[in-house]
């Protein structure tokens, strides 16, 4: 029995853990690229998930399509945004940068109080895909739907980063920003391309949200605050590291609130008792550099 | 230099306000002062420490540590001992926090003292035997609980707090928290103790902060963790300093009145769900129309004003750090 539980505890981890590395690969590459720490892109999962709620539930669209309409949503959302105003802020102090996007978040999600009260949600779909039986252990459809459109988001953005133009452009202007304009790169639209990728990887997670979860004003701020537990992980900036961090800390979770007397309500302490360990014995992560540190 | 008579204002201010609020005697004004005066007093805690360098969003862990070490000390050793009590474990916990974070740089440090913040809040509902776990606790009410008196109590911590930001600035210590935070190495190498500043820096605030918070959690004699360790009292702190003017002592004070007059004036429009909607508003207008703050601004006006060249500015400040 005991074995049961923890091939259990462990399955819906990994599924976790797709929606995790989804998120906190956005949070990184935006890092990584610009130096900021994106406080608010947690607010950019909840408006996704609202989104693929009521367009499903108001107008019927299936909550797949509504994931990729949401990321599209969030990708044009990022763009006013960073126009609007964090390009602005990207040559002030850190203090100002660290406030920007927490003032950003603040705002999204009282609008989002305001709009739609601060009740919890759930989207009524049918599951997306039958569940998957092995054995005596049981990982229900739209679980399996979160692990694969996760790491379908993270495989691509992988992929986008080692094997085309833009991704390499990125990669120069995140190593080295004054040789990347050296080399005459435009490194403000490199910014913001950074941030439409995280938007849109923002987005289609919230669909993934909407899926599993409670739809809240909130849930945004649960989510990125485990996303900077694996990115402590993993190391600010490193997208690679990101798919280790999220798997570590959803196995971690899911232990502790399984097997951990009362550990169930524990809820995100155990990504911070990470973060803390973590950065103590390596200041820049596990998997980081020293070089934005 | 500030003339003797600009270095006082804040002082005869904050005396006068609290007397005529106290003579006044009307309940709205009593509680917002109070509400102003504490957050004040954390926002010039914040500012203490990141002269130093060190921009944290881990204030929250000793609002919260303030409130429940009165609370958990008073029964056990008295009420005197216990305000005692808050000072020590506050200072312990920063000593600690500042030792563990102190060869992180910029946003990792930031993180991490979040991190802080939040596992405190864990900590308090894992062990409900010592903590009343998400239930909370009932700190000693301050004052019996007589508004007038706890304005008064809480005013003279505002005292204290704008008498330790303005030392701080003062001759002795300003140009090596200034080279600590701008050229580490440097201070370092020119004989200025880095660690102990930094931790210093961080004792001085963390116990600020922790009286503010063991004050706030005596006004009604009861709290919850999601009360005093919520991510507000971390945010809070950061952006009314950033908002009225880093690395001075009027800033914070500035900061705190506009940012909690504004709230008020939302709380009576939008009503109690998502009044704070005119923080983050409030917070990403300054962002990106007065980046220096209110003070910067009023420096500015001065300068074209005429009353200072923009390079005479530069020489003073250089002046005053040298």
């Amino acid at each position: 029995m005991e074995s049961t539980l923890l091939v259990q505890s462990l399955l819906l981890a990994l599924t976790t853990a797709g929606l995790y590395a989804a998120i906190a690969s956005g949070l990184t590459l935006e890092f990584g690229v610009t130096g900021i720490i994106n406080f608010a892109h947690g607010e950019f999962v909840m408006l996704g998930a609202f989104l693929t709620y009521f367009l499903y539930e108001a107008v019927g669209v299936p909550p797949l399509a509504g994931m990729v309409l949401s990321g599209l949503a969030m990708t044009a959302l990022s763009w006013l945004v960073f126009d609007g105003f964090l390009s602005r802020v990207l040559k002030q102090d850190e203090h100002n940068q660290i406030l920007a996007t927490i003032g950003l978040s603040i705002l999204l999600i009282n609008l989002a109080m305001i709009a739609w009260t601060p009740d919890a949600r759930v989207m009524h779909a049918p599951p997306l895909l039958p569940p998957l039986q092995l054995g005596d252990v049981i990982v229900p459809g739209n679980n399996l739907v979160v692990l694969l459109v996760g790491i379908a988001l993270y495989a691509g953005m992988i992929w986008f980063m080692r094997h085309t133009r833009q991704g390499l452009l990125l990669r120069l202007a995140a190593d080295d920003p004054q040789l990347a304009v050296l080399a005459g790169v435009d490194v403000t639209r490199m910014f913001r391309l950074s941030f439409l990728i995280g938007g849109l990887t923002a987005g289609v997670s919230g669909g993934l949200v909407a899926l599993i979860l409670y739809v809240q004003p909130l849930v945004g701020v649960d989510l990125v605050m485990r996303a900077f537990a694996i990115v402590a992980l993993g190391g600010l900036g490193s997208i690679g590291g990101a798919l280790i961090g999220a798997v570590l800390l959803s196995a971690a979770e899911n232990l502790t609130a399984t097997f951990v007397p009362g550990g169930g309500s524990w809820g995100y302490g155990v990504a911070f008792v990470i973060i803390v360990l973590v950065l103590v014995v390596r200041p820049t992560g596990l998997f980081g550099s020293e070089r934005r540190a | 230099m500030k003339t003797g008579l600009t270095r006082l204002l804040p002082y005869v201010l904050i005396l006068l306000v609290t007397l005529a609020l106290v003579w006044i005697d009307k309940p709205f004004w009593i509680q917002l002062a109070i509400g102003v005066a504490i957050t004040a007093i954390t926002a010039l805690a914040w500012d203490i420490l990141s002269r130093t360098g060190q921009v944290s969003l881990g204030s929250a862990a000793f609002f919260g540590i303030g409130s429940y070490t009165l609370a958990i000390f008073e029964p056990l050793i008295g009420l005197t001992l216990a305000w005692v009590a808050v000072v020590v474990v506050c200072a312990l916990a920063a000593t600690l926090l500042g030792l563990l974070t102190l060869r992180l740089r910029r946003m990792y440090f930031a993180i991490a003292t979040l991190g802080f913040a939040l596992s405190m809040q864990v900590l308090v509902v894992v062990f409900p035997d010592w903590t009343g776990g998400s239930g909370g606790i009932a700190p000693p009410v301050l004052a019996d609980g007589d508004p007038r008196w706890q304005l008064g109590l809480i005013g003279l911590l505002l005292l204290a707090a704008v008498a330790l930001s303005d030392t701080l600035l003062g001759l002795r210590f300003r140009p090596a928290f200034f080279m600590i935070r701008t050229k580490p190495e440097l201070a370092a190498a020119s004989g200025v103790p880095v660690v102990h500043m930094k931790i210093f820096a961080f004792i001085v605030s963390g116990v600020l902060i922790g009286l503010a918070g063991a004050c706030y959690g005596g006004l009604y004699g009861y709290v919850v963790p999601t009360d005093v360790f919520t991510t507000n009292w971390s945010v809070l702190p950061l952006a009314i300093a950033t908002l009225g003017g880093m690395d001075t002592t009027i800033g914070p004070l500035l900061g705190a009145i506009v940012l909690k007059a504004l709230e008020e004036v939302a709380r009576s429009v939008i009503g109690g769900t998502g009044y704070q909607v005119v923080y983050g508003a409030v917070i990403i207008l300054f962002v990106i129309g007065m980046p220096q703050g209110i003070v910067g601004l009023l420096r500015k006006a001065g300068k074209l004003a005429g009353r200072r060249t923009a390079t005479g500015e530069k020489k003073k400040e250089r002046e005053r750090h040298a």
